[in-house]
């Protein structure tokens, strides 16, 4: 836990403290209670049904006999469960760090004063506030084949993608969806890192500045490990959010073309909803939350450890 | 016969012939009379019961839900009638018939649902309500809905599952005004042998494509052209109905299929890559967005004039083909999906029948059976043509009728009843949206000229083995 500004009398009287609530030792756990009441019923209910479906053979939307790990190995053994792990990869690998390098210089540079920064910041979060839906129409009317606002009046004078449209190319469709992503959520990671700026104290830099440290300094010295706990946090929040991606794909591409933009959601909203392989589906949210819980908690670890974060 | 007399001889009482006529005919006309069949009489056992019907909102089921109160009054049945978009209609209807919940008596189905839905033995079959004549009107005339939409969506080993409510189909779809210019006629002319008019052949189709297919600064129809033209349109996304339209307006039309008589895949036959080939050699006549374009965008962009012809759900001309919808209304000609010049066998063209069906747990059928008879029933049907100005007759006799015979849609109707007569409903296959996915991506790969048909097919057959290796249902 991060103890910035607190002493460990700070501590050791908050401990103290406890003995002489009211409700005693108890009381904190009452308080917490309607919160963690209401995760266990709509998260861990919900996650041990996947799991129990994930272990059964369903059939048509219907719970037949135990499969055991049938459905898992279906899963495993399928190229297109593998090839939609890569796309999100790929996708979470280039989107978040550039999300992340240009949220936070854009939110350095927010921090050092812009002129109408309380007109201009909201304006810089538009992207961020629409809905998924607004965002795929628009970004399929901007770079939709031949006549898109984007691909035509500028790609095309370039004679760039004249033969085929961004969509329809294998390649381009996939970075195509990062770039609709890195629009969509930087306005976020620079609001975050912006908040975090604004929240640090002041006396560290008036400190460094009568030392005669330089920007550059005070930036790698004192205000990146400062900030470290709150970009691990977002940084972790926005690589999960970005793994799950499924609006934009669903709304532009379909995973398509072929499946080379087909996310693990998309695959799994396949499963479900086109070929009614329930158990299977179940299988593939089990083994992606596995790979996060398992990826999470090294990161967690690691965090604590190196960034003080946590 | 001896008139009653008195003893003296004298008649007595004589029965007037007329009355005796009468007498005679009388047991015999009125239960004619007093027995007319009438949706108000065979739903008074049922009047008071509430029915929950989901069905797919186009322009068509949009005009019927403003009919529905009239069958609401003559039955007494509250009809909850919903309308949801072609995707939402298929998971949500599906999800209800498969979880047993019952939020719906009646569902839309199309055709390519049916072979799942059979399987899981969740529909309701009405024969037993077809043969009751006090539920089925004596000219509900069956015999009258189109063929073979309606025996192949809605009749399965005996039984029968529905009424062809909506009978949905492709037509070929092309610029009049094009085809009808005097330049454009005799340069096609002296290119190609024959004269330009609407095309009855594929290889026609792919003619006036390359010929119409045309860059910024060509002459178009005697105007000079301000971006690239493009001589074709088709539905090239991944999903939708392009794989549909590349099965039964092209694969079968070259003597293919993807599933042998035993119903096993059988999609690497020579006959399926040489249409797979020539669908993709058209690839090259369309604008570059034509793998992103859906079953909606190929009428759209065919509006907005951006190429020559297409092939095309016909009920979207109905709504494009009016003036403030495309600056080309009216100028567009219609004709039944185009045939194969160089095969003989059966012709065919892509329709989807649809039906709607009653969910095997409703608790209301009989009520639910009149209400998805009066949507098939004829006067209701002629009612929705003339309330919408339009429609997609699921009756042949609705195509004779003055609404559809004269109106200015008449030819579009015309390729709706050519286009109907070669089309069947897909297969009983559980499966068939997976393998749909699968072959509608590697078709895709093929008009991008990402991967030859051969190899396309040959993949194809890889991955249809792996979802099933004896894929229709059983007859």
């Amino acid at each position: 836990m991060t103890t910035i500004g607190y002493s460990g009398k700070d501590v050791a009287r908050g401990k103290g403290a406890a003995r002489s609530r009211p409700g005693g030792l108890w009381y904190p756990y009452l308080l917490i209670a309607p919160t963690m009441i209401t995760l266990v019923v709509v998260s861990l209910i919900p996650f041990l049904y996947v799991l129990y479906l994930s272990l059964h053979d369903v059939r048509y939307g219907q719970v037949r006999d135990l499969a055991w790990f049938a459905n898992y190995a279906t899963l495993l053994s399928d190229p297109r469960f593998w090839n939609s792990m890569w796309v999100a990869t790929v996708f979470v690998l280039i989107a978040v760090p550039v999300e992340f390098m240009l949220g936070l210089v854009g939110a350095l540079i927010l921090n050092r004063g812009v002129r109408f920064r309380r007109i201009v910041v909201p304006f810089l979060f538009i992207p961020t506030m629409m809905a998924p839906i607004v965002v795929g129409l628009l970004w399929k009317i901007m770079l939709a084949g031949s006549w898109g606002l984007i691909s035509y009046n500028l790609l095309e004078r370039f004679g760039l993608f004249t033969d085929a449209s961004i969509f329809a190319s294998p390649n381009a469709a996939l970075y195509a969806l990062i770039l609709v992503d890195i629009w969509q959520w930087t306005p976020f990671m620079m609001l975050a890192f912006f908040a975090g700026l604004q929240s640090l104290p002041v006396n560290p830099y008036r400190a460094a500045a009568v030392d005669g440290a330089d920007p550059v300094q005070t930036f790698f010295r004192l205000t990146l490990p400062m900030l470290s706990p709150l970009l691990a946090v977002v940084g972790l929040l926005r690589l999960i959010d970005a793994f799950k991606v499924f609006d934009t794909i669903f709304l532009l591409t379909g995973g398509g073309p072929g499946t080379s933009t087909e996310s693990p959601s998309i695959f799994a909203y396949k499963l479900v909803f086109e070929y009614w392989k329930v158990g299977e589906a179940s299988a593939l949210a089990v083994l992606v939350w596995l790979s996060f819980f398992v990826f999470c908690s090294v990161f967690y670890h690691v965090a604590r450890k190196r960034l003080n974060a946590f | 016969m001896r008139r009653p007399c008195d003893v003296r001889g004298n008649i007595l009482w004589a029965p007037n012939p007329l009355i005796v006529a009468l007498g005679v005919a009388l047991p015999w006309l009125w239960p004619a009379t007093s027995q007319a069949w009438s949706y108000k009489e065979a739903a008074a056992p049922y009047a008071g019961q509430s029915i929950t019907v989901l069905d797919e909102v186009t322009p068509l089921q949009e005009t019927m839900q403003k009919l529905v109160p009239q069958f609401e009054e003559q039955t007494s049945i509250e009809v909850d009638y919903q309308l949801l978009n072609h995707f939402e209609v298929i998971n949500r209807g599906q999800a209800d018939l498969l979880s047993g919940r019952g939020e719906y008596d009646a569902i839309m189905v199309h055709s390519p649902q049916m072979g799942l839905l059979l399987d899981a033995g969740v529909l309701r079959p009405i024969d037993d309500l077809i043969a009751n004549a006090e539920l089925t009107s004596p000219d509900l005339d069956l015999d009258d809905l189109i063929q073979p939409s309606w025996d192949t969506v809605a009749k399965y080993q005996d039984e029968t599952y529905g009424f062809l409510t909506w009978a949905y189909n492709t037509v070929y779809w092309a610029r009049g005004d094009l085809l009808s210019h005097p330049d454009e006629q005799a340069a096609f002319k002296a290119k190609y042998g024959y004269d330009l008019a609407p095309a009855e052949t594929l290889q026609q189709m792919r003619d006036i494509a390359e010929f119409f297919t045309r860059k910024k600064g060509d002459k178009l129809a005697g105007e000079t052209l301000e971006s690239d033209f493009y001589g074709i349109l088709l539905e090239g996304i991944k999903g939708g109905t392009t794989w549909w339209t590349v099965w039964n307006s092209f694969v079968r039309n070259w003597g293919g299929d993807i599933f042998d008589e035993n119903g096993s895949p059988s999609v690497d036959r020579p006959e399926n890559v040489a249409a797979i080939e020539f669908w993709g050699d058209l690839w090259q006549f369309g604008p570059p967005g034509m793998a992103e374009a859906s079953l909606i965008d190929v009428p759209t962009l065919m509006g907005q004039g951006v190429t020559a012809q297409a092939l095309a759900w016909s009920d979207f001309g109905l709504g494009i083909d009016r003036d403030g919808a495309s600056p080309y209304a009216g100028k567009f000609v219609y004709a039944p999906s185009p045939a194969n010049a160089d095969y003989d066998g059966p012709r065919s063209a892509e329709v989807e029948p649809s039906i709607l069906i009653i969910a095997g747990s409703s608790d209301a059928p009989e009520a639910t059976y009149l209400f998805l008879q009066w949507l098939a029933d004829r006067s209701t049907q002629l009612a929705l043509a003339e309330q919408l100005g339009a429609g997609v007759p699921n009756r042949y006799s609705l195509f004779e009728a003055p609404a559809y015979k004269g109106s200015r849609f008449a030819p579009l109707y015309a390729a709706m009843r050519g286009s109907l007569e070669y089309g069947e409903a897909k297969p009983r296959v559980p499966q068939i949206y997976q393998i749909n996915d699968a072959l509608a991506g590697l078709v895709q790969q093929v008009g991008l000229g990402q991967l030859s048909a051969e190899e396309a097919m040959r993949q194809g057959q890889q991955e249809v083995l792996s979802i099933c290796d004896r894929c229709t249902l059983g007859e």
